[in-house]
């Protein structure tokens, strides 16, 4: 175990962000889920229970009594907040009188640095690209992000949930979200980070970082497995194997989605467009995981081999 | 529990509970935080403000500790008699002018400057007027108006004016100008008044400025140290010494070096130590002050030289560039003079750089330029390839030239009318013409590549030898360890496991070129060992192993050269070390036999004068690339010396263990792919590699090369781990184990790293690596590199030839330097002190530069004569004939007058001829017994010359410079301590010399400079003159009878 390693890449001041959102993002999550879950719970009391629904108080659980119904935002609210803002504050001045600007020397341009690493918040980005075209990865994808962040309310046909924290009346939503952003997003982050070594390699934490290591991978693409080599067969696989792949995902997807009664209600509710998009924005997002299970288990490149495009 | 709290209601923490407390906390954290951020912001970040407050503190004690004494010494040297005496001197020539300077003072005082100040304001108000009339005048649209304006200017200029002037004594004088004419000339005269007795005052005071001058002049010449007033200025500048950073910045360059922010003492005109400033080494002032007068801080700044962080002012690491990030580190002390390497990369010597120097001579010496390139050394083959493929390239054009002359005729013998035909027959004849210079480039080319192959040189001798030279069973003894068999030899130690080294070995002998020497008789090997001594090998060659070693380090150690060389190799190599079996043609890439010669039907002969391929009419490698020089031995001496060399030796040679697989062909080939592999043609001519490029990678800008670009291998990490992770550390760890970086690897022997080992001790590695650190790819702009001009670059190109061919194992070139031959046993004897060759200190003043070509081409001064000196016959010791190339004769000689400040071209000047009484006084004071010059100097006379110890005169007029003869004769001690030349031989009388010792009679009437006269005499000195001489002076006149001159022969 290379404590030096693990420690050098952790104190880097490039990397502070990150370390700090290894152990932010988890009490986060947990904070907010543990919110939603009490909510649920009054959820449930209070529609047994309809007298007290109307003398309680705020969406708080359990029931107090002697509580007021209502707490104005002055001075309750941002006498908080101010606090927060001095809490920052001095987090910011402690942050920037220790630690410097992470400058480096000027760049060769005879000389790549390796690994070569993206600015944090694009780390994720730039672990797709071992998994992608760099087109798909470096174009397409982030355009479908952007646009499927954008996409969320108009496909959204869940009205409840709205003003309080909820996970029972959000399942779908919140699971979704979290498996893009922190399994997808905030894990690629840190991979980027922790995990990849020089020439992008895969070193586990705490493994010295050799630039001299040597591994041994052929990748190989999934119409060679099948040994089909004609340019065409290839095409014609990929797409096959693709729309084998966006019609099982799709169906599955779908059958999750109607499972229970009240995403029935949901799907009764949606357009036909509204639920195509949504299920064209989850099979696109499920893409990434399926392809980095097919290249780190199983070494496979690419689905679709094509002179212009590689999925 | 809803239930149990319903009954109980309790507080609504939102509301009830109170903040103050965590507000009051996160209020006082960050008040702290504010006032932490401030302190690093003035202190932290600022760490220069303690430095210059303790520097402040500590260097006013010290001046203040050192006042007292300076200040007593200073009274001492002011109540001396002579300061006392100058004192009074200056303050009579002060007094002498004091009523004069009085009165010119006060007119300009009062009279001169403020009437001047009064008028100029008149004037001002007057010139004002007329210009702006003069304006509109000007930029006046019509005729009309412009006239109209021309008239208000001459009314303007001719109004009358009044202005009041005082006068000095009270009264004011008014003046009424009539024009502005008038009041212009006025002011004119004035000031031309004023500027006129203040040249009158300068003048005045002159006597009193001098006077002063030689007292403080004195003061500074008997003061050591500063004078109190300078002391106390320099306390008065700490009193107001300003906190800020302070900081060099040469704009152009963007260079901001704040350096000295915390090394305050640097420029300091005291010398202040570590020990002085409370033991803190970033106050004391620079150990060489002389080199920052060379480089002006304010030009160059500190980090030019230095390296470091100029900028960073945060810590020390940050500005002495001690960290990750930063590409240009201080450089540690040992090698401090990488910093001089930057921008002095074409000079071969550096007056203060020690440590480089010793580094470029280890490159040359060692031979790392066999494979690696490094600019500007070795450049012959290089330059030989460029020439040798221009003349392929010129000969293919002139091919070409003449063909298509040939076409053109024919096509004019076909043209349809006579006009055209003239045309095309005019454009043939041009095509030959051009062909014809063509011709004359290459034979231009041809002299080029004769040069450069007589300049090329190989570190190691040649392998084409092998089979006429050496023992065949000791060569792969030689190759398993040659630091074993010669300690300190200049052939490293390569990692060969035995089938590399059966290969190799049997490769060199098996490429070795056939061929047969003459038997030779046996000589007297004692006779040898006395040559051997004598003659001047030892000025290279040392002979004894560890502590016994006797002699020079610059060739091969000789100590067991009888076990490894055949006698008849040895006598043809020391009567003639330049003498190959077979000449080379690299234009054919091969070897030239006999066979290719009766071909041509040329006799087998090939030497410096018959260089040229009996195939192809260029020019040959005639002679062996080595640089030793022939000692111009008979045949007989050779033999000797050979006879003893061969008794040098440990075992019997063939007590070495048979190597037959030395004959085994099939070895060969595996050999030839090892010797390729290791670069063995680097250094050793090499039947078949003659063209093999060099095969390591090039050093020039080497120290720039990024970290990421060295391979550290699998040390990386420990390298990281124990701080040698950088240039500096890759460098000295290669150059002690240059199989470091293989260490852990399992590797094939044609993948491991192929750098021999060189066994180089701890200093050569620090000089090594400081030159490879100082080899940079410098972002300094190019005036800030040395590209030395004229004698500048004279001198560097002098002094590689001098490192090539070791000059410097016999002669003294540089004050303090000593000669090999110097310190041999043998010449510690006071009767062999007079052996040693001359030294060259001032040779460029002393003689013609013509001759002393000459002189160098052929030392024996004699196309027929040459088994002697051409100068100093005395000498045992030999000046070597070198076979230097035109190109090096005319370095050597531009070198030699470049280091005495000698500006060529040299025209001899003309020496007024005797009259006939002249050269009878002359002739008498030349051999009076006052000044028996003949005793010494040789004559020419064999017998004398046997105990002559200075050269003869008949060589002085073509030789000597006449200037330089006189000031020889004047005072020849303070040229060259020690020489035998007797100093004081002339007296100064009135404005010439005279000799000092009793004239000849006849001397009372004659009012000249008496050295003049005799270096007049010198100059028309003939053998005829000698002889006659000779013949009158007080030795057998039989001895110079009839000597055939040999001076004479090769004079004429």
């Amino acid at each position: 175990m290379d404590w030096h390693q693990l420690w050098s890449i952790l104190s880097t001041p490039d990397n502070v962000p990150i370390t700090a959102l290894l152990f932010l993002v988890p009490f986060y999550t947990w904070y907010g889920l543990r919110q939603a879950f009490a909510n649920d719970r009054l959820i449930a009391q209070l529609e047994t229970d309809p007298v007290l629904a109307k003398t309680h108080p705020r969406k708080t659980f359990p029931f107090r009594p002697g509580w007021s119904k209502e707490v104005p935002v002055w001075p309750y609210l941002l006498r908080i907040e101010f606090l927060a803002a001095i809490i920052v504050t001095v987090i910011l001045f402690v942050w920037s009188v220790a630690l410097n600007a992470p400058l480096e020397e000027p760049a060769n341009p005879n000389l790549t640095m390796n690994p070569a690493k993206a600015p944090w918040y694009f780390l994720g980005l730039q672990e797709m690209l071992v998994y992608f075209d760099p087109w798909m990865a470096g174009v397409v994808l982030p355009t479908l992000i952007i646009v499927g962040l954008m996409a969320i309310p108009y496909m959204d046909a869940n009205p409840l949930g709205n003003g309080y924290y909820t996970f029972k009346q959000r399942k779908w939503a919140i699971l979704a979200f979290c498996f893009g952003f922190l399994g997808l997003w905030v894990l690629m982050v840190i991979i980027g980070t922790i995990i990849r070594g020089p020439g992008w390699m895969w070193f586990w934490p705490g493994q010295t970082w050799d630039h001299n290591r040597v591994i041994f991978e052929v990748n190989r693409d999934l119409p060679d497995i099948f040994g089909i080599t004609s340019m065409v067969g290839k095409i014609i696989f990929g797409l096959i194997a693709l729309g084998v792949y966006f019609g099982g995902a799709g169906w599955a997807i779908h059958k999750l989605f109607v499972m229970n009664e009240f995403n029935r209600k949901i799907y009764q509710r949606m357009t036909l467009l509204q639920y195509l998009a949504l299920q064209f924005f989850l099979t696109t997002m499920m893409l990434l995981p399926l392809k980095m299970v097919l290249r780190l288990l199983f070494r496979i490149k690419y689905i679709l081999v094509s002179p212009w495009a590689n999925i | 529990m809803p239930e149990t709290s319903s009954q109980q209601p309790d507080q609504d923490p939102v509301v009830t509970s109170s903040l103050s407390v965590p507000l009051l906390i996160s209020a006082l954290l960050l008040v702290l935080v504010l006032f932490w951020s401030l302190y690093d912001e003035l202190y932290g970040q600022r760490l220069w403000k303690s430095y210059q407050d303790r520097f402040v503190k500590n260097y006013t004690s010290l001046i203040q500790k050192q006042l007292p004494a300076q200040a007593e010494q200073e009274k001492q040297i002011r109540q001396s008699p002579e300061f006392q005496k100058l004192e009074q001197a200056a303050a009579a020539a002060e007094d002498a002018v004091r009523p004069q300077i009085a009165e010119i003072d006060r007119e300009i005082s009062q009279v001169l400057t403020p009437q001047i100040a009064v008028l100029n304001k008149h004037f001002a108000e007057a010139r004002g007027e007329v210009q702006a009339l003069q304006y509109q005048m000007e930029t006046a649209a019509s005729q009309r108006s412009k006239e109209s304006y021309r008239k208000d200017i001459a009314a303007a200029e001719n109004r009358k004016r009044e202005a009041e002037l005082p006068t000095g004594n009270g009264v004011v004088k008014k003046i009424t100008f009539n024009n502005y004419g008038e009041m212009d000339a006025e002011l004119t005269r004035l000031k031309a008044r004023k500027a006129e007795l203040e040249t009158k005052r300068i003048e005045l005071l002159k006597p009193a400025e001098e006077a002063r001058r030689k007292r403080d002049a004195y003061m500074k010449d008997h003061l050591v140290g500063l004078t109190e007033a300078q002391m106390q200025g320099l306390l008065r500048k700490m009193q107001t010494f300003v906190m800020d950073i302070k900081q060099i910045h040469v704009a152009d360059v963007d260079l901001v070096d704040r350096c000295e922010s915390c090394h305050l003492a640097t420029r300091e005109p005291l010398k202040i130590t570590k020990a002085e400033m409370g033991g803190e080494p970033a106050f004391t002032s620079h150990p060489a002050p002389e080199l920052l007068e060379i480089h002006d801080p304010e030009r160059f700044g500190c980090t030019p030289c230095h390296n470091g962080n100029g900028r960073a002012t945060t810590s020390v690491e940050k500005a002495h560039g001690k960290y990750k990030h930063w590409l240009w580190p201080l450089y540690d002390r040992a090698n401090m003079e990488a910093g001089c390497q930057e921008c002095h990369i074409r000079d071969m010597v550096l007056t203060y750089a020690d440590t480089l120097n010793q580094a470029k001579a280890l490159v040359d010496h060692r031979g790392c330029v066999g494979c690696h390139r490094y600019e500007g050394y070795d450049p012959e083959p290089e330059q030989l390839q460029i020439v040798q493929q221009t003349i392929s390239q010129k000969e293919a054009l002139k091919h070409q030239m003449l063909l298509d002359a040939q076409r053109t005729i024919s096509d004019g013998d076909r043209a349809p009318d006579n006009k055209t035909a003239q045309q095309l027959y005019a454009k043939a004849d041009n095509l030959r013409v051009m062909s014809s210079g063509i011709d004359n480039e290459i034979g231009e080319l041809d002299r080029q590549a004769k040069n450069l192959m007589r300049e090329r040189k190989k570190v190691g001798p040649s392998l084409k030898e092998v089979r006429v030279k050496l023992n065949r069973d000791w060569i792969p003894v030689w190759l398993e360890d040659p630091q074993d068999f010669r300690p300190g030899s200049r052939m490293p130690r390569f990692r060969l496991d035995d089938d590399q080294r059966k290969a190799i070995a049997a490769f060199i002998w098996q490429a070795g070129v056939p061929g047969q020497l003459p038997s030779r008789p046996k000589g007297d090997s004692n006779t040898g060992k006395e040559l051997f001594e004598t003659r001047g090998c030892m000025g290279c060659h040392s002979v004894g192993e560890g502590d016994n070693s006797v002699g020079g380090t610059f060739a091969a150690n000789l100590t067991r050269v009888g076990e490894k060389a055949n006698y008849e190799y040895l006598v043809r190599w020391v009567h003639d070390p330049r003498e190959r079996t077979r000449p080379y043609c690299p234009l054919e890439k091969r070897d030239i036999g006999p066979e290719d010669y009766q071909k041509a039907g040329l006799p087998f002969v090939f030497d410096p004068d018959h260089s040229t391929c009996p195939n192809d009419g260029h020019e040959m490698q005639v002679q062996q690339m080595t640089v030793m020089p022939s000692l111009r031995l008979t045949n007989e001496e050779a033999q000797d010396i050979a006879s003893y060399l061969i008794t040098l030796r440990k075992k019997v040679p063939n007590s070495y263990p048979a190597a037959p697989y030395m004959d085994d062909p099939a070895l060969k080939a595996k050999g030839l792919a090892w010797v390729k592999h290791y670069g063995c043609a680097g250094c050793h001519e090499i039947a078949g590699l003659e063209e093999e490029g060099r095969i390591g990678t090039e050093l020039t800008k080497e120290g720039s090369k990024p970290i990421e670009r060295l391979d550290f291998a699998l040390l990386t990490h420990k390298a990281e781990r124990e701080g040698w992770y950088n240039n500096k550390g890759f460098f000295e760890h290669k150059l002690e184990n240059p199989a470091v970086y293989d260490e852990g690897r399992e590797r094939p022997p044609l993948e491991r790293l192929r750098m021999p080992d060189f066994d180089l001790k701890p200093d050569e590695i620090t000089a090594l690596t400081t030159l490879l650190l100082g080899s940079v790819d410098s972002a300094l702009p190019p005036r800030y590199f040395h590209q030395p001009e004229g004698q500048g670059r004279d001198i560097q190109e002098g002094w590689r030839i001098v490192m090539k061919y070791n000059c410097m194992g016999c002669h003294v070139l540089r004050l303090g330097q000593r000669s090999v031959i110097m310190d041999l046993p043998r010449y510690q004897d006071p009767d062999w002190k007079e052996q040693i060759p001359p030294q060259l200190i001032g040779e460029g003043a002393r003689v013609d530069p013509v001759w002393l070509s000459k002189f160098l081409a052929n030392p024996a001064l004699s196309e027929t004569d040459t088994n002697r000196n051409g100068v100093r016959p005395y000498l045992n010791i030999r000046m070597p004939t070198f076979f230097l190339s035109d190109h090096e004769v005319a370095k050597l000689v531009r070198f030699f007058e470049a280091l005495s400040s000698e500006q060529g071209p040299y025209i001899p000047p003309k020496l007024e001829p005797l009259t006939e009484q002249e050269r009878s006084l002359a002739r008498a004071l030349f051999t009076s017994p006052g000044a028996p010059c003949l005793q010494c100097h040789a004559t020419g006379d064999p017998r004398h010359d046997e105990k002559a110890t200075a050269p003869s005169f008949v060589l002085s007029r073509l030789r000597l410079r006449p200037d330089w003869t006189r000031r020889w004769m004047l005072d020849p001690a303070m040229m060259s301590p020690g020489t035998a030349m007797p100093s004081g031989l002339f007296k100064p009388e009135a404005n010439r010399m005279v000799f000092a010792g009793p004239t000849p009679p006849g001397f009372e009437a004659y009012k000249k400079d008496h050295a003049q006269l005799l270096v007049r005499y010198m100059f028309e000195f003939t053998p005829e003159e000698q002889r006659r001489l000779a013949g009158s002076a007080p030795m057998p006149a039989s001895a110079s009878r009839s000597v055939p001159n040999p001076t004479r022969a090769a004079l004429q």
